[in-house]
């Protein structure tokens, strides 16, 4: 067995390796990411597996800026302000639902009535140094709700980066 | 190389590998939660983190069996060194960026979160044990010594 000195180039036979394992990955998931590329919702593969039984140990998803901005103008997701209503109130990013995390017991019924637990959620709060929005999450996860993603950057990053906000709701 | 140098490269290479099938199988059953994990580094967009995603599980996969059997393991550990490279950048770029997110390295969604400074240290030893298989692990050179 020859390798850099033999018929096939050392960067050929890497090559070949990357190729065979994308052909590979994109055959084996080529739902997902058909699902994906036409904007259709998914879901974990585990999750599918349990079904109907909710996640009890997952964990939100983390998300950035550019990836919540791109599922806000995908229309794919409901955002969910963590926030509590003062701060809803005051400013939320366009269309998103007031859920706050000290009212959660009370306020989940509405919620379930409202969110089917087949949508993707994106939940955010004040940023970074806020983990309302994960503890949120979890909850959610928890009440059947299989996409949960937790927009980190909350609503200053949004804000800042002049995306669309509107004032709160009665 | 004298036998106890040939001996510990093998036992590296065979680690290196076994740490590699072991950390793409783990990625495999979770497509989504590990897309969810890249997405958290925030440098690629929405769908190229789901097309990562669907093959880095199985690079890792294939250069990882290869290190284990010994075959094309110059290829191999080459890619794993390239793999090694992106995952240090990726990672420290989180750091500098102040980004408080698990590394995605092994098992996605839930479980015990690793830290970016933790899988930072971690991938340094794994690209350092893939630089000493490149450079002395594969077989030809092995016999030539």
């Amino acid at each position: 067995m020859n390798h850099s000195n033999g018929k096939i180039p050392l960067v050929a036979e890497m090559a070949l390796i990357v190729m065979l394992a994308a052909a590979v990955g994109i055959g084996w998931n080529h739902k997902l990411l058909r699902d994906v590329l036409a904007g259709k919702p998914v879901q974990s593969a585990v999750k599918k597996e349990t079904s109907p039984q909710p996640a009890t140990t997952a964990a939100p998803l983390p998300l950035g800026l550019e990836q919540a901005k791109e599922l806000f103008d995908r229309r794919e997701a409901t955002f969910v302000d963590a926030r509590d209503r003062t701060a809803y109130a005051a400013g939320h990013i366009q269309g998103a639902r007031s859920l706050p995390l000290g009212e959660f017991e009370a306020a989940l019924p509405r919620f379930k009535g409202e969110v089917k637990p087949e949508t993707t959620l994106v939940i955010y709060c004040n940023g970074f140094d806020c983990h309302d929005s994960l503890d949120l999450g979890g909850k959610l996860i928890k009440a059947g709700y299989g996409i949960v993603y937790v927009y980190l950057g909350g609503f200053p990053e949004w804000k800042d980066a002049g995306y669309a906000v509107e004032g709160g709701k009665p | 190389m004298n036998l106890m140098g040939r001996h510990m490269i093998s036992i590296i290479r065979v680690a290196l590998g076994t740490v590699f099938v072991y950390a793409g199988a783990l990625k495999v059953n979770d497509i989504v939660a590990f897309a969810g994990n890249i997405a958290a580094y925030q440098l690629l967009p929405y769908g190229a983190s789901y097309m990562v995603a669907a093959v880095f599980p199985w690079l890792e996969i294939a250069c990882g069996l290869l290190l284990i059997i010994g075959w094309r393991t110059r290829a191999a550990s080459a890619l794993v060194i390239l793999l090694n490279v992106i995952f240090i950048v990726a990672l420290a770029t989180a750091i500098a960026r102040g980004l408080d997110i698990d590394c995605g390295c092994f098992k996605q969604g839930g479980g015990d979160k690793t830290s970016a400074w933790q899988a930072l240290l971690r991938d340094l030893v794994l690209f350092a044990a893939a630089i000493a298989v490149y450079l002395k692990g594969t077989p030809e050179k092995q016999r030539s010594a």
